[in-house]
């Protein structure tokens, strides 16, 4: 690996690291004033989540709970995996890192985020925090397998691990084959469950168990928390574009990138919506819609290893 | 399907526009007869203390430091704005405003507070209704026999602040 | 540097936590009011949130009762400085209607400090947001103490059967009781 691609290598993940930070708040803060209009206010400004952030830094830190070292473990771990996933997807341009690491390691960065936001709940060990780490493992249960095969199926129909040949999008450049059309539409289901929100934010149910894992969270901790959960929309956007929508991406660089924040902003916007129009499930409910999509998406694993 | 239903859900709220009021950068007047804070007016106030007894919140307080003197204190706290006093005020001196901005940072800043003048009566020498300024200056003097019931003309009723009644000290 | 960066980015951002310590919930369905679309509070940041720990300002209603005193005080102990108390209705000032109840300790500032009041019942949601701006400086209040009115002019002419002169007691004689003395029945 020379000098100079490496030196290139980690210019791009900076470049990556500097774009999702950026943006993810932005994206709240629009997905914020869509859900205001929807209910005929007028929302907060659209920096809104950058102010909130900003504030949260200077809070003092009650180091409440059971384990203070393990919550400060987690508060870095959540940031710092949905960063480090941030440099393996592409976010309008090819991903930097990608030469880096593969499909796996992508699924283990994105587990390791779930697991840090349960680490969180059980390290600050209050019943509310508790009830929220159970909800949460529940939904990562039949969840986490869904994105596995998501990914598998596009490591199958690329017939290669490596990331740089499931996420350009070239399994998908000729035409979608069924097992690919069939994780689209449960991946655009899904999707509101990979990022948290309405009708799938049982974890997080706020007037239910007070937020959940993320109780006795407060000052910069939960500025971290706050800003990982925005990364990690951002992350995921991308990911669902470059496996199922890169049409755009052969286009020329500024095209490319507009053409690829606009895909995701389209999918934010999506999100926010249904979340502002729906009613929250309860968990049992939720999982059982999970594993309706499960079972579709095991449907479509067999489909793509018999090369469909 | 359940999805297009939704979608023309948010439809309707977003092609409602914005009913946010904008108000506190504009003023929003309440209806008309909205019951605010109330006003003393100490100009045409005759101490009788109707107002006081009448209050549910115990919130007028009325102290006679001497015969002739008699403070009437309204501390805002407590005010349900419920309006008893207005109502039961013979001279009307008392009107409820629909001042409802009331926000503050010290409680001091809602008290309201009358120092008012209770003529004696010149042959008994218990107080009535006080005299109009003018009144005030044909004043002469007043009767100097019954001195046997001296103590009921002179027994002026300063509120003693007596100790305060002990709470019960709850352990935190 | 981060504490001033806070404190200046409070008046954008401020959190809200709800805390009824006894009371009728007329304040509540006011407080409920003020985050609907007519009276809209997000606009200024202001957001509802479900832990202390996370909150900024604690809008205490109804009158701290003897049952549920520790609750509050442990839920004012739960939020990270700095902090604001917010105490909304006629209970939370002064005790409200019930001051002399037996359950009744007094006004919410017997268990917390308050740093602003808003007096009503219920105080309009348009006076409980005046309030929440005039707690982050944004605006600034509109009450100020009244001049006290003073009816007779001194010295005024008094009843003393032997014709002594009379000491005429000071214009603001008053022994009443202190309205910052805890007490609740006054």
């Amino acid at each position: 690996m020379s000098a100079e691609s490496l030196a290139l290598a980690l210019g791009g993940a900076l470049g990556n690291l500097v774009l999702a930070l950026a943006l993810a708040p932005l994206f709240q803060g629009v997905q914020r004033r869509l859900t205001a209009r929807v209910q005929s206010r007028r929302g907060p400004p659209l920096l809104q989540p950058y102010f909130d952030l900003l504030k949260l830094l200077g809070k003092e830190d009650l180091e409440s709970g059971e384990a203070p070292a393990v919550q400060r473990l987690a508060a870095y771990l959540s940031l710092a995996t949905v960063l480090a996933t941030a440099c393996l997807v592409p976010l309008g341009f090819p991903a930097p890192l990608s030469m880096g690491g593969d499909v796996i390691l992508l699924l283990y960065l994105l587990l390791l985020s779930g697991v840090c936001t349960l680490l969180a709940g059980a390290a600050a060990g209050s019943t509310y925090s508790w009830v929220g780490v159970s909800r949460e493992m529940m939904t990562m249960m039949t969840l986490e397998p869904i994105l596995a095969v998501a990914l598998g199926v596009g490591a199958l129909h690329a017939r290669s691990l490596r990331l740089e040949a499931v996420l350009c999008g070239s399994p998908y450049d000729a035409a979608l084959p069924i097992s690919g059309a069939l994780m689209l539409g449960v991946m655009l289901f899904a999707f509101q469950a990979y990022a948290g929100r309405a009708p799938f934010d049982v974890a997080e149910a706020e007037t239910e168990i007070m937020d959940g894992p993320l109780t006795e969270y407060s000052g910069q901790k939960l500025a971290l928390f706050r800003l990982a959960q925005m990364v990690k929309l951002v992350v995921y956007a991308g990911l669902f574009v470059a496996l199922f929508v890169p049409w755009g991406s052969g286009l020329p660089q500024p095209l490319a990138f507009v053409a690829f924040w606009a895909k995701a902003l389209v999918l934010v916007v999506g999100v926010a919506l249904v979340a502002a129009t729906h009613a929250r499930f309860r968990v049992d409910q939720a999982v059982r819609r999970y594993s309706v999509l499960l079972a579709f998406s095991l449907g479509a694993i067999v489909l793509a290893a018999l090369g469909r | 399907m359940a999805l297009l239903s939704k979608l023309k859900e948010a439809w309707i709220g977003v092609s409602a526009g914005v009913v946010t009021l904008p108000y506190p950068l504009a003023p929003h007047p309440p209806a008309p007869g909205f019951r605010g804070r109330p006003i003393f007016d100490a100009t045409k106030c005759i101490g009788c203390g109707g107002c006081a007894s009448n209050c549910p919140a115990r919130e007028i307080l009325i102290f006679d430091p001497c015969q002739e003197l008699r403070v009437i204190r309204y501390l805002g706290r407590r005010c349900t704005s419920c309006g008893r006093c207005a109502e039961v005020c013979p001279e009307k001196a008392i009107t409820m405003s629909d001042a409802f901005e009331l926000a503050t940072n010290d409680v001091a800043d809602l008290e309201q507070r009358l120092t008012l003048f209770m003529g004696s009566c010149q042959r008994c020498g218990r107080c009535f209704t006080s005299p109009s300024p003018l009144e005030a200056l044909k004043l002469a003097g007043y009767r100097l026999d019954d001195l046997e019931n001296g103590r009921w003309i002179f027994g002026s009723r300063a509120a003693a602040p007596g100790p305060s009644k002990p709470d019960v000290e709850i352990e935190l | 540097m981060l504490k001033a960066l806070c404190r200046r980015m409070m008046t954008k951002s401020c959190w809200v936590y709800h805390a009824n310590s006894g009371g009728c919930n007329g304040c509540d369905i006011e407080v409920l009011n003020v985050l609907t679309p007519y009276y809209d509070a997000e606009r200024f940041g202001v957001k509802l949130v479900a832990s202390p720990r996370h909150a900024d300002a604690m809008l205490c209603q109804g009158p701290a009762l003897r049952s549920t005193a520790q609750a509050l005080r442990r839920a004012y102990e739960a939020m990270p400085a700095p902090k604001v108390v917010i105490a909304i209705g006629s209970c939370a000032t002064g005790g409200g209607q019930w001051f002399d109840s037996y359950s009744v300790m007094g006004p919410v500032d017997k268990v917390v400090p308050v740093d602003f009041w808003v007096p009503g019942c219920p105080p309009r949601p348009e006076a409980i947001l005046h309030g929440v701006a005039v707690a982050l400086g944004i605006l600034g209040k509109k009450v100020a103490p009244r001049p006290p009115q003073v009816q007779p002019s001194f010295p005024f002419p008094r009843y003393q059967p032997d014709g002594t002169p009379a000491t005429d007691p000071q214009p603001n004689a008053d022994p009443g009781p202190d309205p910052s003395r805890r007490n609740g029945t006054g």
